[in-house]
């Protein structure tokens, strides 16, 4: 018989681990944080060893770290259900309590039940979320196709006119920082797009001259996206890795707490 | 003259606003059809799917929502059409919860109006969406059967012919992500740093800036930046492809080489709003200081 040890490691430390800890719990407090820390910490450490270990156990295709790979999807699945439990309490809070924008919150929670049962009857009748057998919308993507995708796309498109509005108030030539970022956004803008070439729309004399200065326009954008904006984005980049990665290693060793969400006193 | 300035300091917004619903209202009513020059990451990205062989598999991915699809979309449907005309397979998964499925499953169903010789299951395929994007990734590296058991309509990937022999995605040429958010940057560092499949990105205008680090490291083989980086592809593609220099000129829907009009227009408005500002700005400094 073949014994898969990755399988068998992973049900007992992360279901046997944590349900035995629960039981404890119950009768000793102090054990509450002790296995959540635990478990976070193999969460974390496998990952990792398996970079470390080409052993097959761990880093194969079945071996531990890819099945917690798989598990990691489930988990997200479960985050979404948590989201959908916190959109409900929050918006039935607002409709009990007659709180400001009651009535938004109204329209939210039939957005979710609609649109979900749609989506739930597709998944359960089988006809799924596309389209019905006639080529006809089923009414899940009705509602995507007619409200949800258009809503977006518009909530979205009002960036355009507050960015517009913010640029001509905020972009002052205040300070020598503010003339440099001034100058950096105006050639950008200018560079990404064939300005020069709009201008000399009305005089086709002029068009050859302004293609050779829009591209040098361009070729300035590039560098200057490539370069100091390459340098800069490398360096908060790495730095957030850094910060990143030093976050992981305190959770991993239980010096970070706050995700347990226990009392002080835990 | 004078109080024009004035008047410029304290404007009312609104005004702005009109003149930014005009500035993009207008050409994409009547476009203008200026000229779009390419830039070097957009190239690398055209060149290297030009390169690749018959039946080569691309990875494509949705990971962006309605409110990016303007930019997005055009990126997508140009590397799908590429693809097409290239004989390359290619498999689409979305990433993205919200909205990501119905813009991927909209472009597909374009793309197999535009070329009906393209055989679903044969020449590509809709995996749908899955949760939880990072650990997606690092799944499909593995097993993509461990991610996504079924297609977009629920067929288990072992009855569909094209993925009886495509087990992981270390055996695709190419992963390219239409993204907006992190999403795009985590096939950089989940996939092409632990696997080492190239990746081509496709960001908003408003993230491609990041992504000139990752270009420079080497770890991106192309970028389409935004409207822009869409705008140039298509351009590429009509001069490559005589076929789809009739399609893009004929086309009524949306383009990016049609958008690129409308944000050049708006562009233009932006910089003169600014420079009107400004110069008003300095205008009453200077009055207050002599005052």
């Amino acid at each position: 018989m073949n014994f898969d040890f990755g399988r068998v490691a992973l049900v007992l430390l992360f279901a046997i681990v944590p349900i035995g800890g629960i039981i404890l719990g119950i009768r000793a407090p102090a054990l509450r944080s002790r296995i959540p820390i635990m478990v976070g910490f193999l969460a974390g450490l496998v990952p990792i060893v398996s970079l470390y270990v080409p052993k097959n156990f761990i880093s194969g295709p079945t071996g531990m770290s890819p099945r917690l790979d798989q598990w990691l999807i489930i988990l997200a699945g479960f985050a979404l259900l948590l989201g959908i439990v916190n959109v409900l309490q929050t918006s039935i809070r607002k409709i009990t309590r007659r709180e400001a924008g009651w009535p938004f919150a109204v329209v939210l929670l039939a957005g979710l039940f609609s649109t979900g049962s749609f989506g739930i009857h597709g998944a359960i009748s089988g006809q799924g979320i596309g389209f019905l057998p006639d080529g006809s919308p089923t009414p899940f993507k009705y509602m995507a196709d007619w409200f949800f995708l258009p809503l977006q796309s518009t909530i979205f498109s009002l960036l355009a006119f507050f960015m517009a509005s913010a640029a001509f108030r905020a972009f002052r030539a205040r300070n020598t920082e503010a003339t440099i970022l001034l100058v950096a956004a105006g050639l950008i803008m200018a560079g990404r797009v064939p300005l020069l070439e709009l201008f000399a729309l009305p005089f086709p004399g002029l068009q050859p001259a302004a293609a050779g200065a829009s591209q040098f326009l361009g070729r300035t954008t590039e560098w200057i996206m490539d370069t100091p904006n390459g340098a800069a984005q490398s360096g908060i980049i790495i730095g957030a890795a850094l910060g990143a990665a030093s976050m992981a290693i305190r959770v991993i060793l239980g010096i970070e707490r706050g995700y347990l969400g226990l009392g002080k006193g835990e | 003259m004078a109080g024009f300035f004035d008047r410029m300091l304290t404007l009312d917004r609104r005004w702005i606003f009109l003149f930014v619903f005009l500035s993009v209202a207008i050409p994409i009513i009547i476009p203008i059809g200026l000229p779009v020059t390419t830039t070097g990451s957009t190239r690398s990205a055209f060149e290297f799917i030009e390169a690749l062989q018959e039946g080569d598999i691309v990875w494509i991915s949705f990971d962006y929502g309605p409110s990016s699809a303007p930019e997005n979309d055009p990126m997508a449907e140009a590397i799908m059409r590429q693809c097409a005309l290239k004989k390359l397979r290619f498999v689409v998964d979305v990433l993205y919860p919200l909205g990501g499925l119905q813009l991927a499953n909209n472009a597909i169903g374009k793309i197999a109006e535009e070329f009906p010789k393209l055989r679903y299951g044969v020449d590509y395929v809709n995996l749908g969406y899955k949760d939880g994007a990072a650990a997606v990734m690092r799944r499909l590296g593995e097993d993509i059967a461990g991610a996504f058991p079924t297609d977009v309509n629920g067929t288990p990937l072992a009855q569909i012919p094209m993925m009886q022999g495509l087990k992981s995605l270390r055996q695709v040429k190419l992963v390219f992500t239409a993204a907006t958010g992190l999403i795009g940057e985590w096939w950089i560092t989940q996939v092409h740093s632990q696997i080492g499949i190239p990746v081509i990105i496709g960001p908003t205008a408003v993230s491609a800036p990041k992504y000139y680090a990752f270009l420079n490291s080497g770890q991106l083989v192309g970028m389409l930046g935004g409207m822009k980086g869409a705008a140039e592809y298509e351009k590429l593609l009509r001069g490559r492809y005589p076929q789809m220099a009739k399609f893009y000129k004929t086309t009524r829907d949306f383009t990016a080489t049609k958008g690129m009009d409308a944000q050049t227009v708006l562009h233009t408005i932006i910089l003169m709003f600014i420079l009107l500002g400004n110069y008003a700005y300095f205008r009453q400094r200077a009055k207050a200081a002599r005052a």
